[in-house]
């Protein structure tokens, strides 16, 4: 399979998509909230934009999908994450953590040098 | 774990597509409904958070194009929509689906049937021949005098020179066909197809004998080859059952065979007229004929008797191969010169050679049939052209109608992309169907055809016929792509926000000019093929409508096979004597005559007449040389003097009857009664020179030679007097009018009056006149056919475009109508535009069918290709249809009331 974060947007969202849902199984309204208010409203996404997303994780075999009953006794589908998602939320957080250590670095050794 | 939930969520989304696609939406709705409920909660007002959710989402179907993608069974689920679609967009329109249906079926049908038809009788191999691609026939042509031709048949000697002094070929056989009485001992004696062939002919083949062996080279040597035989597997399977033959004995022709081995199944050879039953050494078959050609014909060059098939050794190109055999055919020639000084010298006649393809109807002297049926070929190609054509042009329409709904669909964001797939996927489902009505019409147009052309007992069998299917499948391919431009364009091309201001009111009803280019070149293509049919139908009228000279209804001609190589010359003279006697007295017989040559055989010797210098130089002279009944049973007039007569025999003087078109040739404005020929013919041609030959009578012009405008100069010889022997030809006149239903009877009474195994075959004269006549007739069929199938295609097209044209002017009519145009002026209206345009295309079909009349011609008979009165009639039959097909929506537009139209939408 090729990498999955080519695209760096798509792979920032469904790694923060897999981020909300370790918490709990969502649906699809809710994992938009969450990923708002974990990011305080920092990614300006259209809401739409969540669903090509959650089917192409299905595929990838990340989370799965079923009908439940909310809160408020409406039917909704729900998200959980597989086994499979938990892995590649813990890969992806390490990969990420690498990467935002080296650039971090990066940027401080030139602010250093330049300032 | 990630291909398995891959697949699975593809297969999901492919065999629940309904449900994945309500949970979609439900899952989308449910999300704003959340989101507004929230927007509310945090204090806006209903109308304004919707408003707000609306936005955040973005365009709900977009997002659904979107998530679609990404389930990755885009093209599948797309193409199943598609289908669905147009099975629904079809369903809502049997009659345009019929339409266009039956239009392309009838065009790809007619192609496949040709296809089949050429395939078979032109490129596809024979059966279990090894290699295909590297066996050629021999054509050896020669220019003499400004003529062509190619010989495929030439003495086994030059078989055997052309072998020898060529290098290039791996393999070299002979073949020759023959008819000849199979079997023996009274009733079960049946003509059947001979092969004699080399013993290396079998070599040819990947096959092996179902059953013990084939000849080997020891018994197919010069000057007799050994009397074995092997039969095919079909006659063995039909007439032996199965049973072990191996080592019977069977009678062909004069000579007792024994059976070394039967042909597997499917083996033909190589002869394209109808399976052989018994293969035979070729070198066999000059003392099966007789003693006369036994002696000399592997030395002489005076008997064309065998064919030859080559195969190029590994290498070697069809070019070299070529350039050899024209080598040692020009060797061959001086060896025959050295023998004979009259053959004529080599820079008179440009001696060449080919190794062309084994069916003669590829090579380069095809026969007129298959020149015809060529033509028909590309007449078939056309009525598919004009059938796409058509079928473009209803589609443009319906497209065109639908407009607005595309417009709609594009607005809801669905590509253009999309929109042109689904045009394609209409169309290509309409061209499948059509392919498959097609190829029951090719089915049952093909059994026909290949009766008029095919070799007898050829099967037509389509079903497994993967080469003619594939070409019907291409073809219906290629219509799909032709029949679906025209609508992808008017898909792809509609403007947005123009399209949804119009409305439906002048949605796109303009005519564009590709429709009418579309409809113009129908009718173009209808008119020229319309006329090739007109040519062709009158040229085979006059075919038929062709005065013989004679009455060959109710003649028989018969033919006797003694099949005894060692009864003599006297012994045969009279058994012909008595067979002519017990034939004349056979009851329903009214008279019998014997004759050198059946119809349509030339004989020529030569002619001296006093008082020209080169009778040659007048034209072709025939003769026919006959008993004395035989202006009786032909029923040709004796215009002047007297006919043949029972005295005109040997030792009386010499005397002939000449045919009037001779008599005026000869003798011009003068009475050719007792003038005198010289006939250098019989036993002592030098003396047939010297002597005279006294004109006695006159009779009617006759058609004897090929059917070709000739000028008829006949003459006829008496048979008693010039050869006495008689020969194994009769012509028998029947009482009735039609002789076919006596042909049987009369075989079998003078079967049983032959001695031994001897036999004779009897066919009616007439059917031998109508093969004449068949490459006419088959391009007569085919072409008003072809023709009648183009003008109704161009009429229906005609139709659909100016009633679709009509209904969308419904409008403008009825405001026409609201201003107080009278109905008269409004039909007026209509149907002159519709035949303007057919007008067009008819000026420019008439204009393609007189400039093709070049190559039209050699195929007709006594017929113009300008013929003012076909074109005429054509052209004005073309602008009548299209009268009619304007005429009847125009006056269906005239019913329409304008306060209806008006306040429509």
């Amino acid at each position: 399979m090729p990498p999955d974060s080519t695209d760096l947007l798509q792979g920032t969202l469904e790694m923060l998509v897999l981020k909300a849902l370790s918490l709990e199984p969502m649906h699809g309204w809710g994992i938009g909230n969450r990923i708002g208010q974990l990011s305080r409203d920092a990614f300006e996404i259209q809401q739409g934009s969540l669903y090509p997303a959650l089917q192409r994780m299905l595929r990838k075999g990340w989370i799965s999908s079923e009908w439940r009953i909310t809160e408020n006794n409406r039917r909704a589908r729900y998200y959980l994450l597989t086994r499979a998602g938990r892995r590649q939320l813990d890969t992806e957080t390490a990969a990420w953590e690498r990467a935002s250590t080296a650039v971090n670095g990066i940027l401080r050794a030139r602010l250093a040098e330049g300032g | 774990m990630g291909v398995l939930s891959d697949l699975r969520e593809r297969l999901r989304a492919l065999v629940f597509r309904g449900r994945v696609e309500r949970d979609m939406a439900e899952e989308m709705r449910f999300h704003l409904a959340r989101e507004i409920e929230e927007r509310v909660r945090h204090g806006a007002t209903p109308a304004a958070a919707r408003r707000e959710a609306q936005l955040a989402f973005g365009g709900v179907e977009q997002w659904k194009e979107v998530t679609r993608d990404a389930r990755g069974t885009r093209m599948l689920e797309d193409l199943v929509r598609d289908l669905r679609q147009t099975w629904r967009g079809l369903r809502r329109s049997p009659g345009f689906a019929a339409t266009v249906i039956l239009t392309l079926g009838l065009g790809i049908g007619a192609n496949a049937a040709m296809f089949g038809v050429i395939d078979r009788l032109m490129f596809r191999p024979f059966p279990l021949l090894r290699d295909p691609g590297t066996v050629h026939r021999v054509y050896l042509q020669t220019t003499y005098q400004g003529r062509n031709s190619a010989n495929t048949v030439f003495p086994y000697t030059r078989y055997l020179d052309l072998q020898g002094a060529t290098t290039r070929f791996a393999e070299y056989a002979a073949v020759s066909e023959w008819r000849f009485g199979v079997g023996g001992g009274g009733e079960d004696i049946r003509v059947r197809k001979v092969a004699g062939v080399s013993a290396s002919f079998f070599g040819f083949f990947d096959a092996a004998p179902a059953l013990g062996r084939y000849f080997g080279p020891a018994e197919d040597v010069v000057p007799m080859g050994a009397l074995v035989a092997v039969i095919s597997h079909a006659y063995w399977q039909g007439d032996f059952g199965s049973a072990d033959v191996v080592g019977r004995v069977l009678k062909v022709g004069q000579l007792s065979y024994t059976i070394v081995g039967v042909a597997p199944v499917g083996f033909v050879g190589t002869v394209s007229g109808g399976t052989p039953d018994v293969f035979v050494p070729i070198t066999t078959i000059p003392a099966n004929l007789g003693p006369w050609s036994a002696g000399d014909y592997f030395t002489a060059y005076n008997w064309d008797l065998t064919e030859m098939l080559v195969r190029r050794a590994p290498g070697v190109s069809v070019a070299e191969a070529s350039a050899d055999l024209a080598r040692a055919y020009v060797r061959s020639r001086a060896a025959a010169r050295a023998l004979n000084p009259r053959v004529l010298a080599d820079s008179l006649v440009r001696p060449r050679a080919l190794a062309g393809p084994v069916k003669t109807a590829a090579g380069p002297q095809a026969s007129p049939e298959a020149r015809v049926l060529l033509w028909v070929a590309g007449v078939a190609g056309i009525v598919l052209i004009i059938a796409c054509a058509s079928v473009a042009n209803l589609m443009l329409a319906r497209v065109i109608r639908r407009r607005r709904e595309l417009t709609v669909q594009l607005a809801l964001g669905v590509s253009r992309g999309r929109l042109v797939a689904q045009c394609v996927t209409e169309s290509l489902v309409l061209a499948l169907c059509g392919c498959f009505a097609g190829l029951l019409v090719a089915q049952g147009s093909g059994v026909a055809i290949r009766s008029l052309l095919l070799p007898e007992g050829s099967a037509f069998n389509l079903a497994d016929d993967w080469r003619t299917i594939g070409v019907a499948l291409g073809l219906a391919v290629a219509c799909t792509l032709l029949t679906a431009i025209g609508p992808a364009v008017v898909a792809t091309r509609t403007d947005l926000a123009t399209m949804l201001k119009a409305g439906a009111r002048d949605g796109g009803r303009r005519r564009s000019a590709f429709q009418v280019g579309l409809l113009v070149l129908q009718v173009a293509l209808s008119v020229v093929l319309l006329a090739g049919a007109g040519l062709f139908v009158s040229s085979f009228r006059h075919a038929r409508a062709l005065p013989l000279g004679y009455d060959p209804r109710p003649v028989l001609e018969v033919i006797s096979d003694y099949r005894s190589p060692t009864m003599s010359e006297e012994d045969r003279a009279t058994a012909r004597r008595r067979l002519l006697a017990e034939a004349s007295a056979l009851p329903g017989v009214e008279f019998a005559a014997a004759i050198n040559s059946g119809l349509f055989r030339t004989n020529t010797a030569e002619l001296r007449v006093p008082g020209i210098d080169s009778v040659a130089g007048l034209g072709r002279f025939n003769f026919q040389m006959a008993t004395s009944e035989y202006f009786k049973v032909m029923r040709i007039e004796v215009l002047r003097g007297r006919g043949l007569e029972a005295d005109d025999r040997a030792g009386a003087p010499r005397v002939t009857v000449v045919s009037q078109a001779m008599a005026e040739a000869l003798w011009p404005g003068r009475d050719p009664i007792g003038e005198c020929i010289h006939v250098g013919l019989g036993q002592a041609p030098e003396l047939g020179l010297a002597e005279c030959t006294t004109v006695v009578g006159v009779a009617a012009n006759t058609v004897q030679q090929a059917f070709a405008d000739d000028p008829m100069y006949m003459y006829y010889l008496p048979m008693e007097q010039l050869a006495p022997e008689l020969t194994s030809t009769m012509l028998l006149r029947m009482s009735g009018s039609k002789a076919s239903a006596e042909m049987e009877r009369v075989r079998l009474e003078l079967t049983a009056r032959m001695p031994g195994d001897g036999f004779v075959v009897v066919r009616p004269l007439q059917q031998i006149v109508d093969d004449k006549s068949r490459s006419w007739r088959l391009g007569a069929t085919l072409f008003a056919v072809f023709g009648g199938l183009a003008f109704v295609v161009a009429a229906v097209g005609l139709y659909g475009l100016v009633s679709y044209d009509v209904e969308g002017r419904s409008r403008e009519l009825g405001v026409r109508a609201a201003l107080g145009a009278r109905p008269g002026a409004v039909v007026r209206l209509v149907v002159g535009q519709g035949v303007r345009l057919a007008l067009s295309g008819v000026v420019i079909g008439v204009a393609i069918a007189l400039a093709a009349s070049r190559w039209v011609e050699p195929l007709l008979f006594q017929q113009s290709a300008w013929d003012p009165r076909v074109h005429g009639a054509v052209a004005g039959g073309m602008l009548l249809v299209a009268l009619g097909a304007s005429l009847v929506p125009a006056l269906r537009s005239m019913r329409l009331d304008p306060s209806i139209v008006l306040r429509e939408e």
